[in-house]
């Protein structure tokens, strides 16, 4: 693509002028360019294209059946134009890279991006910066994002249903998981992070899981350790949640799921209110005499506490949530997180939205107390472990609806960005249901194929130049195409996606700069015995030697 | 080799007129022609013709008779006739340089008027300033005469169609981007 700024404005976009010869059908909305201004490189991206004519009367008048006139004719009385939206200002003389604040004087020429500018903008791949694909056709080019800026603040993952986003997410983790500079939490509904997942390619038929890849660096944790063992995974712990730590704040957040009104809602809080931290189960074993008898002493309504009885007896039937569980999963987790490994929590058959929602938001809001508590301790001057974490949770917009989102420990996560060092990545196929303002909150968004007009809306709702990255969102592949933005890279990019096979299975687990060997691992690579990527399934999963670790670590 | 193909009778700054060697031997409509005036060679290209008699007062008179009769019957006649042509000054070449617009002085008169050679033609139609001049003829049949000379241009042009095309869509910003015009002109320069 090559050609010329005709005319444009700062708040609108530019508009380029083909040269003649030049194939419009080859220029790809998306398509990452630069504008070699007088002084200034302005690195942009086509937003649209059209169609114009100096003289309008010409679209009219030149005929198809006389070429000549046709040939003279294109390129001078009707032009092919490109809108471009300059995203970045680089100035010749001393490489500082600028928001863009002007724009490039008129006829300054236009290009396509080339390899030495991708690296000159979004970095070369190293350990902080992943390579997450390439821009569009530059296929062996890498495009990569800051991980450090990346994990400083929540992200999103967004895409129809189909469009890659699990496999986006796959690469993210591997990236993340890699570089060391963070620990990840994944609530895994679909059980298809931690050991192995499906790929519809028909030759590969099947995408390795975390454990696969990085061995002793990841923990399977899973609610179902009947579904675990038939898939062939070897979970490290098994999660039990106890009642006790069942709380009014996790019934709401699922009502929906127990078809509660609003007044069972207060119901329940009048109940913990009274019953303390084991409401939930003392409630459960009322009989109706109990009931009548709670009734009278706190002026509820026997009705509608029979009512949300029988609604809750559903809990009773989720089969890791126990009276007296034999371990604690919180502890578990945070040990395992604490000693540089990263836990997957697989659902197994446990995968409604109840199970899902209640679990995922009962261990978040303790891990989270924890962590507060640690900051505040750094912050007092005390030494201790303060990797940041990652928490993976699919099916946002259930947590973070803006009934729900000022609530739940989800949103409030979102808003106070990393202050407490643990921030989220939201994986969801319907962004238009989370609460505007956490997306406004999100640092990074990847977003793959959108078609919804509301969802269109709602993931460039906050960004800069949304009104022109419309038509690019609408107009990706629906595989293996998505549009970067935000805080981990300078500028929105549309990328192809890096392709998760064998390929890359060898690159991340390549050990290329030791970043395998962080924090309290390092010292024990050995007990590990097997290196990263090769473990088969007949092996001996880590777990028991992990248990081992800890032992020696915690003296449990 | 220099053809002389005229004189000159009348000249102004924009266009001259010269009377050819023989009444019956006219370069061709849209050709270009030099005149060498000293220091310059003054370019034209051919604008159009006219065949009257000698004193341009009486007028020719018909016989209805055939060319070939005629000549053995009345050769007299032929005697009392005079060509003229008209060409518009398209530029100028000094110390061996072209320059695509009108020289300093308009040509004297009685100057000889001869053929453009080959590499001149390619020289000056390079410049396609010349359209404008062949468009704007004060003979006021600018269309045609633009058609004419591209023609008679093109043919000296390595690639005669890409030559075309290229003065083509130097023409269409001339005519303020009117198809209709271009379309017009361009239906006239046929190309094989
Ligand atoms: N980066 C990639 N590398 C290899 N294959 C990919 C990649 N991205 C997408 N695919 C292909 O697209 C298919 C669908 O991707 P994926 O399962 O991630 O979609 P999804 O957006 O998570 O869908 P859903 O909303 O249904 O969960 C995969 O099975 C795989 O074949
Ligand atoms: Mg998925």
């Amino acid at each position: 693509m090559r050609g010329t700024i005709l005319r444009g404005s700062l708040s609108g976009g530019l508009e380029v002028r083909l040269d003649i010869g030049e194939n419009i059908e080859e220029v790809k909305v998306g398509t990452f360019c630069v504008v070699e201004g007088r002084t200034h490189d302005f690195f942009s991206m086509v937003v649209d294209e059209d169609i114009e004519a100096a003289n309008p009367k010409a679209f009219y008048e030149t005929l198809s059946d006389n070429s000549l006139l046709n040939e003279v004719v294109r390129g001078t009385g009707i032009i092919d134009k490109v809108k471009i939206q300059p995203m970045i200002a680089i100035r010749r003389e001393d490489g500082r890279v600028q928001p863009v604040k002007s724009i490039p004087s008129y006829l300054s020429r236009v290009r396509e991006a080339r390899e030495e500018d991708v690296f000159k903008i979004f970095g070369r791949p190293d350990r902080t910066h992943f390579h997450v694909g390439s821009p569009l056709d530059m296929d062996h080019i890498p495009v990569c994002i800051d991980l450090k800026k990346f994990i400083e603040r929540s992200n999103g993952i967004f895409g129809k249903s189909g469009t890659g986003k699990t496999f986006y997410t796959r690469i993210m983790l591997c990236g993340m998981i890699k570089s060391g500079l963070c620990n990840v939490l994944v609530f895994d509904m679909h059980s298809e992070y931690g050991w192995e997942g499906e790929d519809e390619d028909e030759t590969r038929k099947k995408a390795k899981g975390l454990k696969q890849l990085f061995g002793s660096k990841v923990a399977i944790f899973t609610l179902d350790p009947e579904s675990s063992r038939n898939r062939g995974v070897h979970p490290d712990f098994v999660v039990e949640i106890p009642y006790r730590s069942i709380e009014a704040e996790d019934i709401v957040m699922v009502r929906e799921e127990l078809n509660l009104n609003p007044t069972a809602l207060e119901v329940i809080y009048v109940l913990q209110k009274h019953l303390g931290q084991d409401w939930l189960i003392t409630f459960l074993n009322m009989d109706a005499f109990a009931i009548e008898e709670f009734a009278e002493r706190t002026g509820a309504h026997a009705g509608a506490l029979q009512a949300l009885q029988r609604k809750l007896f559903k809990l009773q039937k989720l089969p890791f949530i126990k009276e007296n569980p034999a371990d604690d999963a919180v502890e578990r987790i945070m040990q395992y997180l604490d000693s540089g490994m990263n836990v997957v929590l697989e659902f197994g058959h446990q995968r409604s939205m109840l199970a899902y929602m209640l679990v995922a938001n009962i261990l978040t809001r303790r891990i989270h107390e924890l962590y507060v508590k640690r900051s505040e301790r750094a912050l007092g001057g005390m030494q201790g472990n303060n990797t940041p974490l990652v928490i993976v949770i699919e099916e946002a917009h259930k947590f973070l609806s803006p009934e729900l989102s000022r609530q739940t420990i989800f949103g409030m996560i979102a808003r106070e960005m990393r202050k407490y060092n643990v921030t989220l990545l939201v994986v969801d196929q319907r962004p238009s249901g989370i609460d505007p303002e956490v997306l406004s909150q999100l640092g990074t968004k990847i977003v793959a194929l959108l078609t919804e007009e509301k969802d269109i809306e709602s993931v460039l709702c906050g960004v800069n130049n949304a009104r022109m990255l419309r038509n690019v969102l609408a107009s990706l592949d629906t595989k293996q195409q998505a549009i970067i933005m935000g805080h981990a890279v300078p500028m929105p990019v549309v990328i192809k996606t890096r392709t998760y096979d064998e390929t890359f299975y060898k690159e991340i687990t390549r050990d290329e700069d030791g970043a395998f060997s962080r924090g309290p691992m390092a010292g024990h690579k050995q007990a590990f015995g097997s290196p990263a990527g090769n473990y088969g399934v007949d092996e001996l999963p880590p777990g028991k030697e992990f248990e081992d670790l800890m032992k020696e670590l915690y003296g449990i | 080799m220099h053809t002389l193909i005229g004189e000159i009778i009348e000249s102004r700054t924009a266009e001259f007129v010269a009377e050819a060697v023989r009444y019956d031997q006219v370069p061709a409509y849209g050709s270009f022609v030099r005149v060498m005036d000293g220091e310059l060679r003054v370019y034209g290209i051919v604008s159009g013709a006219y065949t009257g008699s000698l004193d341009g007062m009486s007028k020719a008179k018909a016989f209805f008779k055939s060319i070939d009769e005629l000549k053995m019957e009345q050769p007299q006649i032929f005697e009392l006739l005079r060509t003229e042509f008209s060409c518009v000054v398209v530029g100028y070449a000094q110390d061996g340089r072209y320059h695509p617009y009108y020289p300093p002085i308009h040509l004297s008169l009685h100057l000889p008027v001869e053929k453009a050679d080959d590499d001149e033609i390619l020289t000056i139609s390079q410049h396609l300033g010349f359209l404008e001049k062949t468009l704007n003829s004060p003979a006021g049949n600018g269309e045609e005469l633009t058609a004419a000379a591209i023609r008679m241009a093109a043919r000296f042009h390595p690639d005669p169609r890409e030559y075309i095309v290229r003065a083509g869509r130097e023409l269409l910003k001339m005519l303020n981007y009117d198809t209709q015009r271009l379309k017009s002109i361009l239906e006239r320069v046929d190309i094989a």
